[in-house]
């Protein structure tokens, strides 16, 4: 029997209005994406159709950039993001109009109780029948953090020591209570078995939580955990902990040389190279000739604000003062930045290629800092091929200009070229999140625990 | 002058507000967390045209020390588990189109930024139909979920209760209504001068701002709130645009009902502004007697040890397993949790003259609210008086299980109340503040802008 073949995953990455930060610009883009859930319906049902594994929602705690000086004032006003719906109350609406596509939310370990983002991403998680999925984050903007009690955000080591901390009781309290643990027995008045209830009595240097958590195990276990560190220490959790991996890579050597990297920290985890799946993200941009997707590619580009991608390079200086330099020079050295260690290692690598500022502003500006890939759908399913049989990706994560053409472009007419070629499904493997991913349904800690007791020693060792 | 008309407000306590509910044969024991089962009640509640669905909560299991302690009596309780409120609601917004959808957030284990938030995008979601009831965390087992071996003192809960409303509705004003500009010829997507910072700056937050989600259709969410205690009454009548209550004696209800609306009036607020609604829970029967006879079978569902633990929340840290069953209510020491719900108790169990068994019995049946046992007629009839004699604007509908309970109300009550002229039959507004009959929230940066310039 021949093995199957490898296939592609799709994550559809939602930053209403526009990836893009101008992007809203375009005539084609509606920019009450970002505050209207009839149209964050559509979009879903539109994603659905094209068999995506999942949307997967970005989030800030703030408006991104709004206690930044920049001009002289606050605000960033041409950038389309400044109101959305908040995305974990996105997901659980959307849980109730789909039926087979993952839901992933960002929400921050910085800012957060670890018992109420542990029941709300269960919650969802029976809402939507299995199909959750929480992207761990660490908050790393200013404005976040003064919007609670903070005048600076958390040091980079403190945030991920906070974040493997809040990861382990979230998942923890995941596995309160066993799969069979309610008998609901109306005959004999009982509600549950005793025996089958964990509490997880967690103290920790972060976190002192007791349990057990108010809501039951789900049809797929517990959310898939998602996350987009690719920092070191970044990496580390991820290989620990994560399911999917979302990272920016732009040459496919190097994303291939970052999938070995993370599959060979897994062993030492107990877990298999099977076990996670790396998306990296890509902008695309699709036209039906090769002219028109250029055009596109172009248009996009020159509705690029200077002064938001020269902001976006100022961020991740490490307090160098960008705004104060030409332009069109080079990127100076810059300190190491308490902000996002990755995308500071990208800006500088891109200076190293002879890149000027106002370049760099230019990529970070378009694209949140990933790969634009324009062409026809042909051409596009060549480059995404070549990923795929490299062994640069599992799958990626689409980060539309703006919302909802290109997410419909993408599913008309990226995906028939795909499932010709048989590197995309034409139906969902399974209804849950997990099943449709292919990663395991992680077993209840306490469960194997009760089991392992209950195997007479006798019994064991003949086996 | 027009004839005063009911608020119904159907309070989902899945899998059943009584102990012993999910027991009876009709009852759905997986309405605590299966969604579809929502979303079945609170359709059936829209049908019959209720203003409001809500959510009760808990950060936590209820009696988890005691279940920690290894107390196994606990395991035949059934409200355990259930879905996360306000994710709930988000959900049921798309399977619903009119009616209200509230639920509780706790003030004392939130950030006041990530609950205007998510109240505020739930308003989104349902386009106007949001109400959150703020409450302060009073049951001693929420506080080791978060960090704390005890929960806070009554009085520094409702302080952080103040200054968290304060920053929640301020944040809610973060923008004017015309702040989105959205103009693809000048790339301007904002207007820098109608969003604002809230710079709070308070005892237990300081917060900026600002948020970053716009008002909603009805501008803010409503507001609710539960606390019957003297600093839960005043943080009420400033603040609150219902009040969910648990009295369950008319001249009780008619006495709190005046003091509140008297209270708000000293914050300038008409007594329209705030709508008090009393828990019920019906038991219905073709006549008097059937009534009865389906109570006394409910209750015959209930073990004595299961009824004794609906006291344990309001036993101020007393063991009453050790007191004779049979004897009277023993004294309790005060309980820094729920100060008027213990109060209320007690003073049942005295007047009554109960046996520790049968206050036990009775708070399990009910947990404290009215319980209605009766014809339709009687309930209506019970409904219409109390609405006449100022003691209720409308009530609060908890069923002892779901969902044959609730949907007998909705077709056998209902329509009486609809005959009666005392109940709408259509909705008559789109949102949840319009179908109450509540005003919109101004924006206080439009009110001082308009005001400056007249």
């Amino acid at each position: 029997m021949t093995k199957a073949k490898r296939q592609l995953r799709f994550g559809a990455f939602f930053s209403v209005p526009g990836c893009h930060p101008t992007g809203w610009r375009h005539p084609d883009a509606v920019c009450e994406t970002d505050l209207s859930m009839k149209l964050l319906a559509d979009m879903a049902r539109t994603a659905e159709r094209g068999k995506l594994d999942c949307m997967f929602f970005q989030d800030s705690v703030a408006i991104p950039g709004s206690t930044a000086v920049y001009g002289g004032k606050v605000f960033r006003e041409k950038n389309g993001r400044q109101a959305h719906i908040e995305p974990v109350s996105a997901i659980a609406a959307l849980g109730a109009i789909t039926s087979r596509i993952g839901l992933v939310s960002t929400c921050t370990t910085s800012y957060n109780e670890p018992y109420n983002v542990a029941r709300r991403f269960l919650t969802i998680d029976h809402i939507s029948g299995g199909r959750a999925g929480w992207n761990l984050v660490t908050s790393q903007a200013e404005d976040e953090a003064v919007n609670f009690g903070r005048d600076q955000h958390f040091e980079h080591g403190i945030r991920y020591d906070r974040a493997a901390e809040f990861h382990d009781v979230v998942v923890g309290l995941w596995d309160s209570w066993e799969d069979d643990a309610f008998l609901r027995d109306k005959a004999s008045g009982q509600w549950f078995d005793y025996d089958k209830m964990h509490i997880l009595n967690h103290h920790g240097k972060h976190f002192n939580v007791r349990g057990p958590l108010n809501v039951a195990r789900s049809p797929q276990g517990r959310p898939v955990i998602a996350q987009a560190g690719s920092s070191d220490v970044g990496m580390e959790l991820a290989a620990r902990t994560a399911d999917m991996v979302f990272t920016a890579q732009d040459v496919i050597k190097e994303s291939r040389a970052f999938c070995d990297d993370m599959r060979g920290r897994l062993d030492k985890y107990g877990r298999g190279p099977e076990d996670i799946r790396i998306f990296p993200g890509i902008m695309p941009i699709v036209g039906r000739t090769e002219t028109e997707a250029r055009e596109k590619y172009e248009e996009l580009r020159d509705l690029v604000d200077d002064g938001v991608g020269i902001a976006g390079v100022a961020r991740l200086a490490g307090g160098v003062d960008i705004h104060s330099m030409d332009p069109d020079g080079p990127l100076p050295p810059l300190k190491p930045s308490n902000a996002a260690r990755a995308r500071q290692e990208r800006i500088i690598a891109m200076g190293q290629r002879g890149m000027t500022i106002r370049q760099i502003g230019r990529v970070l500006a378009m694209s949140q800092s990933h790969r634009v890939l324009w062409g026809t759908p042909k051409s596009i399913a060549d480059d995404l091929q070549a990923w795929l049989e490299a062994g640069a990706c599992d799958g990626f994560n689409l980060l539309f200009q703006h919302y909802p053409k290109p997410l419909e472009e993408w599913v008309d007419l990226v995906i028939p070229e795909l499932q010709r070629r048989g590197l995309f499904r034409t139906e969902y493997e399974s209804t849950t999140f997990r099943g449709n991913l292919g990663v395991p349904i992680p077993k209840n800690r306490f469960a194997q625990n009760a089991r392992s007791i209950q195997v007479p020693a006798a019994a064991a060792s003949n086996d | 002058m027009t004839k005063r008309r009911l608020r119904l407000g159907g309070f989902f306590s899945v899998p059943g507000n009584h102990l012993a509910g999910w027991r009876h044969p009709d009852a759905q024991p997986t309405y605590d967390m299966d969604f579809q089962g929502y979303a079945h009640i609170t359709q059936v509640a829209e049908a019959a045209k209720f203003d409001c669905i809500f959510f009760q909560d808990t950060v936590g299991v209820s009696g988890s020390r005691q279940l920690a302690r290894g107390e196994r009596a606990r395991s035949k309780l059934s409200r355990t588990v259930k879905l996360e409120p306000t994710a709930t609601l988000a959900a049921l917004a798309m399977v619903t189109e009119r009616i209200g959808l509230v639920a509780t957030a706790t003030t004392t284990y939130n950030e006041p930024y990530n609950i205007a938030r998510r109240f505020m995008s739930i308003d989104h979601i349902s386009d106007g139909r949001a109400g959150w009831n703020l409450v302060t965390s009073q049951i001693e087992d929420e506080s080791e979920n978060f960090g704390f071996d005890q929960h806070m003192a009554h009085a520094e809960r409702y302080e952080r209760a103040e200054e968290f409303y304060e920053v929640v509705t301020g944040l809610w004003d973060s923008w004017e209504d015309d702040g989105l500009l959205r103009d693809k010829k000048s790339g301007v997507y904002m207007d820098r001068d109608k969003v604002h910072f809230l710079d709070h700056v308070g005892k237990h937050f300081k917060v900026k701002g600002p948020l970053n989600i716009t008002r909603s259709r009805q501008g803010w969410p409503v507001i609710a709130q539960a606390g019957s205690s003297e600093a839960g009454r005043e943080l009420a009548a400033r603040t609150a645009d219902v009040v969910f209550t648990a009295q369950t004696k008319i001249d009780e209800a008619k006495a709190f009902y005046a003091d509140i609306k008297k209270r708000a009036a000293k914050y300038g607020r008409s007594p329209d502004d705030i709508k008090i609604m009393p828990g019920l829970t019906p038991v219905l029967g073709k006549t008097m007697d059937d009534a009865k006879a389906n109570y006394e079978y409910l209750q015959s569902l209930m073990p004595d040890d299961v009824a004794l633990l609906s006291l344990t929340h309001i036993s101020g840290g007393l063991d009453l397993t050790k007191y004779p069953l049979d004897g009277p209510l023993p004294d309790l020491p005060p309980s820094n949790a729920a100060k008027a719900r213990q109060a209320l108790v007690v003073k049942t169990a005295r007047d009554h003259n109960m046996t520790l068994r049968q206050i036990a019995r009775h708070t399990a049946a009910g947990t404290g609210h009215r319980v209605i046992v009766g014809t339709a007629e009687y309930m209506a009839d019970e409904m219409e008086k109390w609405l006449n004699e100022e003691a209720a604007d409308g009530f609060n509908v908890v069923c002892n299980h779901y969902p044959k309970p609730f949907e007998d109300f909705c077709t056998e009550v209902v329509p009486l109340l609809q005959q009666r002229g005392v109940f709408r039959t259509e909705y008559g507004g789109k949102t949840l503040r319009e179908n109450l009959g509540l005003k919109m929230p101004e924006n206080r940066y439009t009110r001082a802008r308009l005001k400056e310039a007249s």
